[in-house]
């Protein structure tokens, strides 16, 4: 690689040798990507050491619990909850979503003012609001408003602890669902439902055939999240003694005083359940986000190690203008 | 002319009145009268080009026609019958949803962003009106979508969706989708505006043989040429009012009004 002489006519533009190109540069050194590797592996390794030698982990009493037939039960009944209060939250949230949206302005700030309420206070006091509904009400009847009862329940025996937790995570989630299937909604151009009206669609069919359709792009992924953040919401209703999978640990420890193995089953299943949901969202996220994805560099040419005398490209020599 | 079936139409419910009849139209958008009393009749067969500067109530107009604007005063009565309306014992009606959805059908509209339906393949936007509204049969449907494409010059792309294909393809698409319901009356409303300067062409050659073939159509475009070449009759209008209107040749190389003239001159 020598720099070969200019003739005399041909005067060099730079005085750089023609060959140079930007893929032998050598690479500028990163020492604070090393330290900061160093420090890194320094803690992990710190941790694993940490997890097997700490005995108090009692790995043996965290795999004799795991699938021990309470805890499925709780994990059960954690599964059931997560299914029931999202299945209320997204019926619930298409509800003031629409309201949300109507022309009707009683709609829509009745709407406004359920979503500022549930957003507003901590899902943990409206799980225990509802578990004392009683207290408020002593009785529910079925009949006409203002007018004569038909049915009269008394609340206390209606209001199960699993019914609190039904109510109280599925109308919380109401609120945010309203949020992601409004943002949605709005994302559609307005353009798709005056093309709709002009080919003779009805509201209903435009909703239906040319909104709902573009708008799950944009609803589905968070939904998918809220999904997630739901199977971990679930872990609150163990306030009002709902034997869901944190309450059945706990109710085994307050007896075995084995606090943290069985803290460790609990996260365990917790783990497992959302690592599935995640995988699941994000092939959901990959379906509706086709193209501009990023490309991700690996860990070595993060370190910028670059295998050395990589061959060359064939050098361009055809279509070269002087 | 290849598909004479989808004009037979038009004749239908018309009868020998006007296909589109508009009297002292007035809308206004807040404070602002956007439409100081419009009045338009367009016969079966006619094009009829709409000029006029940015604001001055054109493409406003061409919605109300089909009801995308509800107007405030006047009336418009589209084959003899009022859009959104009904007479009942001597007054007018709002017709419901339903009624007005079959009425809105029978008017052809082509947008300026075309709004085609992004979910959708080429197909699936043609034949959604008539299968999914008329509740024609499929292949039916699916055979004269083929043909429509083939009108517009795209054969062979029912497959492809919309953001593979370039402004001037979509907006063909969108013309056969208006086309698909067979109507009495297409609307264009600015159909080359949105489109790259290259691509303006093929779908004025697509409008200018639909006005051959005897389509009735109302055109709000800047396009001068086009209204030269296919209009039967060119309306200036501006502040909300027609200023004037007549052949082509007439308000184009002769207007009367010093608007049109002060419009025109920026084309020349």
């Amino acid at each position: 690689m020598t720099v070969t002489a200019t003739t005399g006519s041909q005067q060099a533009v730079t005085q750089d040798p023609p060959e140079l190109d930007v893929k032998d540069a050598s690479r500028r050194p990163h020492p604070w990507r090393w330290i900061g590797a160093g420090v890194v592996l320094v803690l992990l390794a710190m941790l694993v050491n940490m997890l097997i030698t700490n005995e108090n982990f009692e790995w043996d009493v965290v795999f004799a619990w795991l699938t021990a037939e309470s805890i499925m039960k709780g994990l059960g009944v954690t599964l059931l909850l997560t299914v029931i209060a999202m299945v209320i939250g997204i019926v619930l949230g298409v509800l003031l979503a629409v309201c949300r949206l109507s022309a009707n302005p009683l709609l829509s700030s009745t709407a406004n003012a359920y979503i500022w309420f549930f957003r507003g206070t901590p899902t943990l006091v409206q799980l225990i609001f509802f578990y004392n509904l009683s207290a408020l009400m002593p009785e529910i009847s079925l009949g006409i408003p203002f007018g004569p009862e038909f049915v009269v329940f008394e609340t206390n025996t209606l209001i199960t602890p699993m019914l609190a937790a039904i109510l109280g995570l599925g109308l919380n989630e109401g609120a945010y669902m309203a949020e992601i299937v409004r943002g949605g909604l709005l994302s559609v151009d307005h353009g798709q439902r005056e093309a709709g009206a002009a080919i003779g669609m009805t509201d209903r069919r435009i909703m239906r055939r040319i909104v709902l359709p573009q708008a799950m792009r944009f609803i589905v992924p968070p939904t998918g999240n809220q999904v997630i953040s739901m199977v971990k919401a679930t872990a609150l209703v163990s306030v009002i003694a709902l034997a869901d999978l944190l309450y059945t640990v706990q109710a085994i420890y307050n007896r075995t005083f084995e606090t943290i193995p069985m803290l460790i089953v609990a996260c365990v299943w917790y783990l497992i359940i959302t690592s599935i949901l995640y995988v699941v969202q994000s092939r959901i996220e990959n379906h509706y986000s086709r193209g501009d994805r990023h490309q991700r560099t690996s860990f070595w040419d993060f370190l910028r190690i670059r295998p050395k005398g990589r061959p060359t490209p064939p050098a361009v020599t055809e279509g070269v203008t002087a | 002319m290849t598909s004479a079936t989808t004009l037979d139409r038009s004749a239908g419910a018309a009868g020998s009145g006007p296909v589109l009849d508009a009297r002292g139209v007035h809308k206004s958008f807040g404070h602002l009268e956007v439409l100081q009393g419009i009045d338009l009749q367009i016969a079966k067969g006619e094009t009829v080009v709409i000029l006029g500067p940015s604001g001055s109530g054109k493409s406003t107009f061409l919605r109300c026609i089909n009801l995308l604007e509800t107007l405030d005063a006047g009336r418009i009565q589209v084959g003899g019958r009022d859009v959104g309306y009904e007479v009942r014992k001597g007054r007018l009606h709002e017709l419901a949803p339903a009624e007005l959805a079959r009425r809105r059908a029978d008017i052809g509209m082509v947008f300026q962003h075309f709004n085609l339906f992004p979910h959708l393949n080429v197909l699936q936007n043609i034949i959604e009106g008539p299968v999914g509204v008329r509740g024609q049969n499929r292949a039916e449907a699916i055979r004269t979508a083929q043909s429509l494409l083939e009108r517009v010059g795209l054969s062979g792309r029912e497959k492809s969706y919309p953001r593979q294909l370039s402004g001037g393809q979509q907006q063909r698409v969108a013309i056969a989708r208006a086309l698909a319901m067979q109507p009495q009356l297409m609307l264009f409303d600015e159909p080359t505006s949105a489109l790259d300067p290259e691509l303006v062409g093929e779908v004025l050659a697509t409008m200018r043989d639909l006005a051959n073939e005897g389509l009735t159509m109302a055109v709000v475009t800047h396009e001068i040429s086009f209204a030269r070449e296919a209009a039967d009759r060119v309306v200036f209008m501006d502040k909300g009012v027609i200023v004037e209107q007549g052949p082509p040749a007439q308000v184009l190389d002769n207007p009367q009004h010093e608007r049109t003239k002060a419009f025109l001159a920026r084309f020349l």
